[in-house]
């Protein structure tokens, strides 16, 4: 209960750090989501419902991506932007752009795996539809992400929940950098690290109030859109 | 118009189709019969272009348009899924769904149509646009009597109007005598009979054909 009452009064109290903290994990977590979503969505309709040479190849490729240990992530993108790799003229180590980029590479396959499972089981008879009706293949990918709307919201969801959970891969690229690059993770291991569990635990009730409205507000639009159909 | 040469296809080394010639001139309908697994829809779904035949060769005058067998709803209601492919075809859209009876249920979720409404909407959805060739995979097979009725005269005014070919399968005898000009017999993926609808009906060539059609007309 300490550590409830901590957490409002962490809240209430509007603490400079804290904001800033829960300010870089929803930027970077909202950055990540979007990034990989724009990619990871068409990506996986083509995958869900094409048919291409290397096609199995590909999606054993990225099921085996989709369990990537958030350190090897961290890790890769670190020897990737550290100042002696190829990246390293960009001096994007410990930014929360290189964050974003790490979090993209753990997410994107993510992404791009359930769109093609979703749209695999449930699309071919919608998509031999409307080609049967003469319709563009433009227009025949943008019905067929707009048919699956509310599969491809959990989706998203799914890839905004495991950004914001997201510890290892942000802690080696970001360095948990106070005032800077410390997100709502790395700054509960560093608070239970230093023994201070009910801060840290209320640091992670308010994690859990972040994931919890944002779940809300996406079921409350996966409702209204089973209303719309 | 469409032509199909040596065309095979074969599913996990099973042949589930293989005609050595097949063509309809512009303007013809021709039905395609035969029990379930005979190849109808592949055959359809190949000059759709929705699958790769394993060999030979199709050509189809386009634009192609096909009803495949399963229907699908989109969003929205009954008039919005007729204009999905034809935006500024407002009028013939709503003349389409008079002419099926389903204008009262315009405003309604598609989705929350019944099997034979859906299968009508799914006819005016794709007969609002023109074509050289449209493609048929049962298109009646969920309809009652009164709506099998509608959908053909439909078709058939279509027909007229644009002077389409059309290949349609059906399990109904009375669909294949009243819409096509030509009825082929599928076999185990192979042409069994092919001419006038009441020519095969009333003598078949085969023993096979024979017994098919003594099956069909129960």
């Amino acid at each position: 209960m300490d550590s409830f009452k901590q957490a409002f009064d962490l809240l209430f109290s509007l603490d400079q750090e804290l904001l800033q903290i829960l300010g870089v994990t929803l930027r970077m977590s909202f950055f990540s989501t979007t990034i990989s979503c724009l990619l990871g969505l068409p990506l996986g309709a083509l995958l869900g419902t094409r048919h291409f040479r290397g096609k199995a190849f590909l999606k054993k490729t990225i099921h085996t991506l989709m369990g990537l240990p958030p350190v090897v992530a961290g890790l890769f993108v670190y020897a990737l932007f550290t100042h002696y790799g190829p990246f390293g003229r960009l001096n994007m180590l410990f930014t929360v752009r290189v964050m974003v980029v790490a979090q993209c590479l753990l997410i994107l396959p993510v992404v791009t795996g359930l769109t093609a499972s979703f749209l695999e089981k449930g699309a071919v008879p919608m998509i031999e539809t409307a080609k049967g009706m003469g319709l563009s293949r433009r227009k025949v990918l943008f019905l067929c992400l707009s048919e699956n709307r509310a599969s491809l919201l959990s989706v998203v969801l799914n890839a905004f929940g495991r950004s914001i959970a997201e510890v290892g891969a942000v802690s080696i690229v970001g360095g948990n950098i106070q005032w800077k690059t410390r997100v709502m993770t790395t700054a509960i291991m560093l608070e239970t690290n230093k023994g201070r569990f009910s801060f840290a635990l209320a640091l992670g009730i308010i994690l859990l109030l972040v994931a919890f409205v944002v779940n809300v507000a996406a079921s409350w639009i996966v409702k209204e859109e089973a209303r719309d159909v | 118009m469409f032509e199909v040469r040596n065309l095979k296809k074969v599913y996990r080394e099973r042949v589930v189709l293989e005609i050595e010639h097949l063509s309809l001139p512009q303007g013809e309908t021709l039905a395609l019969a035969g029990a379930n697994g005979s190849g109808k829809t592949t055959l359809l779904r190949i000059l759709a272009g929705n699958l790769k035949p394993t060999e030979g060769e199709t050509r189809t005058a386009p634009p192609v348009l096909c009803l495949p067998q399963r229907c699908y709803a989109f969003r929205g209601t009954v008039l919005d899924n007729v204009l999905l492919g034809a935006r500024d075809k407002k009028d013939e859209a709503l003349a389409l769904l008079e002419e099926t009876e389903l204008l009262a249920l315009k405003d309604k979720k598609a989705a929350s149509l019944s099997g034979g409404e859906l299968q009508k909407l799914a006819a005016c959805r794709l007969l609002v646009s023109p074509c050289k060739l449209l493609l048929l995979d049962e298109p009646t097979s969920a309809c009652d009597a009164a709506g099998t009725k509608l959908v053909l005269s439909l078709l058939s005014r279509y027909r007229e109007k644009t002077g389409c070919t059309v290949v349609l399968s059906t399990h109904t005898p009375a669909v294949a005598t009243q819409a096509a000009n030509r009825l082929v017999i599928l076999n185990n993926g192979k042409i069994e009979a092919d001419g006038d609808p009441q020519t095969v009906l009333r003598a078949p060539e085969s023993d096979w054909a024979k017994e098919f059609i003594a099956g069909w007309r129960i």
